[in-house]
């Protein structure tokens, strides 16, 4: 364990797998989290705006992003024997049907505290037009 | 799931607090909610995240956990099912902004999971009307499994 947080550098590119957003996969996040909102499955009602915003259509959750972003996570931190524990996140642009989203994280720095060793991470989810739709910051504890 | 979910949020809506209803500092009504394998496979298969600490009992038994224990990012699923259809987080047209959550203990299957969860602010920016909330879930023995804050910006 310890030879794997020495041999972590800032700047390590942690890569994520891509998903393929659709209307069913909307739909199946529809049903693992109860979230209905009509955001996500009513074409009638994403037809008209919202204040200054129109998405033009129906839109994945964010929450989504957030998933995917800490399957990123915690599939590099099990392998370490890590342990992820925080992630904050900002949404950027909707994601909609027929995009591809891939999350990817950088180490940005290590930290030696009283009881404990940790990595912060830069944390970046593009679409397939490169297109940065969320960012984020990740910490990452190894005991 | 169970035949008591609501998936309709058209249903309740005019049950829910508008922006400018909500107070910041009070509670939201939260109700226990029992977490079943079956609801974390879901979830996990939603997002294609098939680690064996979900799906392998065997694998998870010789883990550091001792058996299978739900993905941190579970408390998207608890969100909804700790509160009830009047929440206000159910309203047509709420768009999250970010959140931000910190993990204690992972929660597992077969535990009774409780929500503490208030407004903790609101504003307007660029004409939106913000509220942020802050959450902490429990498991049955009363430890933290994870907390968090949101930002979400309200229907008008």
């Amino acid at each position: 364990m310890t030879g794997i947080f020495d041999a972590l550098a800032a700047g390590d590119v942690i890569d994520g797998a891509a998903f393929a957003v659709s209307r069913e996969t909307i739909r199946d996040f529809c049903d693992a989290s109860l979230d209905y909102n009509p955001l996500h499955l009513d074409d009638a009602y994403m037809a008209g705006s919202f204040g200054k915003t129109n998405f033009g259509g129906v839109i994945m959750h964010g929450m989504t992003n957030f998933a995917l972003i800490t399957r990123m996570l915690t599939d590099w931190a099990y392998a370490k024997g890590a342990v992820h524990r925080r992630l904050e996140t900002r949404w950027l642009k909707p994601a909609r049907p027929g995009d591809t989203l891939r999350p990817q994280g950088r180490l940005k720095a290590k930290q030696v505290t009283s009881r404990s060793r940790w990595v912060t991470i830069d944390i970046e989810m593009r679409n397939q037009r490169d297109e940065i739709v969320a960012t984020g910051e990740a910490m990452v504890e190894f005991p | 799931m169970g035949p008591a979910v609501e998936t309709d949020f058209w249903k309740d809506a005019a049950r829910r607090k508008i922006w400018d209803e909500i107070v910041p500092g009070e509670k939201r009504k939260t109700i226990p909610y029992h977490l079943t394998l079956e609801a974390i496979q879901r979830y996990c298969r939603a997002v294609d995240d098939l680690h064996p600490l979900y799906f392998d009992a065997d694998y998870a038994r010789r883990s550091v956990h001792g058996g299978l224990i739900a993905p941190p990012a579970i408390h998207i699923l608890l969100m909804f099912a700790c509160t009830p259809a009047d929440d206000w987080m159910r309203s047509p047209g709420t768009v999250n902004a970010g959140q931000s959550w910190s993990y204690n203990l992972p929660a597992r299957p077969g535990d009774t999971i409780t929500l503490e969860a208030r407004a903790l602010d609101k504003f307007i920016r660029k004409e939106r009307l913000f509220v942020v909330h802050d959450n902490v879930f429990f498991n049955q023995h009363g430890a933290v499994i994870c907390s968090g804050r949101g930002w979400t910006i309200r229907p008008m």
